[in-house]
């Protein structure tokens, strides 16, 4: 049984803190944030900015409709979100000066991660990265990872399988 | 490689958050609640939604509440409505206690509605009665002396019905006509001939109709005085001749519909109308009992207050839903729109 069922599956569980959910799901939102965003810098920032996004709305989080991991991933999806749109603009802008001096800053993903893999998942869609990082390293169930997404459950076990098998690829090819 | 490696090796791959990042969120102090400050009341502050649903209860509770009231107020059987055309209206129950007696219609034993009718004005009055009388026997006797009531005022019995069916009370069903100036007289008189289980009288002014009619007539007449003058003019033309033929026909026909509406105006302001029913039936319901039956006039009146406001929320709701379905159709679409708008935000790697 993993994190994510378990909460669910108590009913009448009293609320925990959130201090004592913030210290046991940090991890998770940070490795969420980093598969989304491939620094690992800004998803340092994006983490704080979803733990006071929750923080604020502690009082509607109710345990019984989700693990407090799911609804997290919910907060931090959304804050990856904006971030996304402000680094699209933001590019738009900057583009005509990177294509001048040809500097090209490279993000650094996190450390411990092999090169072919981190070159791997770079070159997937950041939808791909979102899939694998909630079923896979977050350890997600279906649903859960469905809610967070905004997906139904079939449409996201096809994603995840989708994105399993460009990986795969992926990899196979860094390995040619 | 298989999809289990594959796995395992994304696992291995899962960062820890570094220790600055874990001292920020620990840092992290809750924001204060939204409050409500209630006027009057500096302190304690109120939740926001806590006053939200208070507020919601209290409009609730304010609904019920006048249906209540209005179920109490409306129970006065001596209240008096004035009527759009400035008649008056009342509905009293077996004994008018607190309505003045009159001269003309007292009784020792009961006291009867006030005069309305309006002396010197013409005036359209129109009554109901019902009475319970003690067997067949008296229901018959009752019949005939109702008849009896209304000629000796003056008036007469439109239409009787009298009905005995076997094996159930009888009843009579009587229209009588009676010289307005004394209804209340009849109804006095009437009123004796058995027990009265409920009585309405509702009086119309019908001065300012008639005055109105007559003023028409006298207007019509002048006219067709006029047209016959003209008529009589040797210098017309053919043409114009033809043409004051016919107004002098519309008009002598307008004059005839004028004429016979004043009339009927006259005869509807001449006589009253009386709707008499006699009933032998024992259990025929009294207005003036107490108890369960002012309870159940009381909780009559709340349930229509309530159904009218109900009506008044159904038709708000039915003018607010076009809108509602408008902000509904904006709301999916703006989902839409941004369920998109991710979908291509993180197809780039």
């Amino acid at each position: 049984m993993n994190a994510t069922t378990l909460d669910a599956r108590l009913p009448y569980a009293a609320k925990p803190t959130f201090a004592e959910v913030a210290e046991g799901e940090l991890d998770a939102v940070y490795r969420y944030l980093v598969f989304l965003t491939r620094d690992a810098s800004v998803a340092e920032d994006l983490a704080a900015e979803t733990f006071e996004k929750a923080l604020r709305a502690w009082r509607r989080f109710d345990p019984s409709r989700a693990a407090a991991r799911t609804w997290l991933c919910g907060i931090a999806r959304n804050v990856a979100l904006d971030w996304i749109r402000a680094e699209k603009r933001r590019r738009q802008r900057e583009h005509h000066y990177a294509a001048q001096t040809g500097e090209t800053l490279e993000p650094v993903w996190a450390e411990g991660v092999s090169p072919e893999l981190e070159r791997a998942l770079r070159k997937l869609s950041a939808g791909d990265r979102e899939v694998l990082a909630l079923r896979v390293v977050l350890d997600l169930d279906g649903p859960a990872a469905a809610r967070v997404l905004g997906i139904s459950q079939s449409a996201c076990s096809t994603r995840f399988s989708r994105a399993l098998q460009r990986l795969e690829e992926l990899i196979a090819d860094e390995h040619r | 490689m298989s999809t289990a490696e594959l796995q395992t090796m994304l696992k291995a791959a899962a960062p820890v958050a570094p220790d600055r990042l874990r001292e920020r969120v620990r840092s992290l102090q809750p924001a204060p609640r939204r409050t409500v400050a209630l006027p009057g009341f500096p302190s304690p502050r109120f939740p926001l939604r806590r006053v939200a649903v208070g507020a919601v209860a209290l409009g609730l509770s304010a609904f019920l509440a006048a249906a209540v009231v209005h179920g109490v107020a409306s129970d006065d059987r001596n209240n008096v409505a004035v009527g759009r055309s400035g008649g008056v209206v009342m509905k009293l129950g077996p004994v008018a206690e607190s309505v003045p007696a009159t001269k003309a219609a007292t009784d020792g034993r009961r006291t009867l509605a006030p005069d309305v009718t309006g002396q010197g004005r013409l005036t359209q009055a129109v009554a109901s009665l019902t009475l319970r009388v003690d067997g067949d026997d008296r229901l018959s006797r009752a019949t005939s002396s109702a008849t009896r009531v209304a000629r000796a005022l003056g008036g007469y019995a439109a239409s009787v019905e009298y009905v005995t069916p076997a094996g159930e009370p009888g009843r009579a069903f009587l229209e009588l006509r009676v010289p307005t100036a004394r209804v209340q007289e009849a109804l006095a008189r009437l009123g004796n001939l058995g027990t009265v289980v409920s009585q309405r009288l509702s009086t119309r002014d019908l001065e300012r109709q008639l005055e109105r009619q007559t003023a028409q007539i006298q207007q019509l007449r002048q006219t067709i005085d006029l047209l016959r003058v003209a008529l009589r003019d040797p210098g017309i033309t053919p043409a114009q001749r033809i043409e004051l033929q016919e107004r002098l026909a519309y008009a002598k026909r307008a004059l005839a519909q004028r004429t016979h509406g004043r009339k009927a105006t006259i005869a509807e302001g001449t006589l009253a109308r009386i709707a008499l029913v006699l009933t032998a039936d024992r259990d025929a319901a009294l207005g003036g009992s107490h108890g369960s039956g002012r309870l159940g006039r009381m909780l009559g009146s709340a349930g229509s207050f309530l159904a009218l406001e109900a009506t008044v929320l159904l038709f708000a709701a039915i003018v607010a839903s076009p809108l509602v379905l408008l902000a509904l159709a904006a709301w999916a679409g703006s989902r839409v729109r941004r369920r998109r708008e991710e979908q291509s935000l993180l197809a780039v790697p």
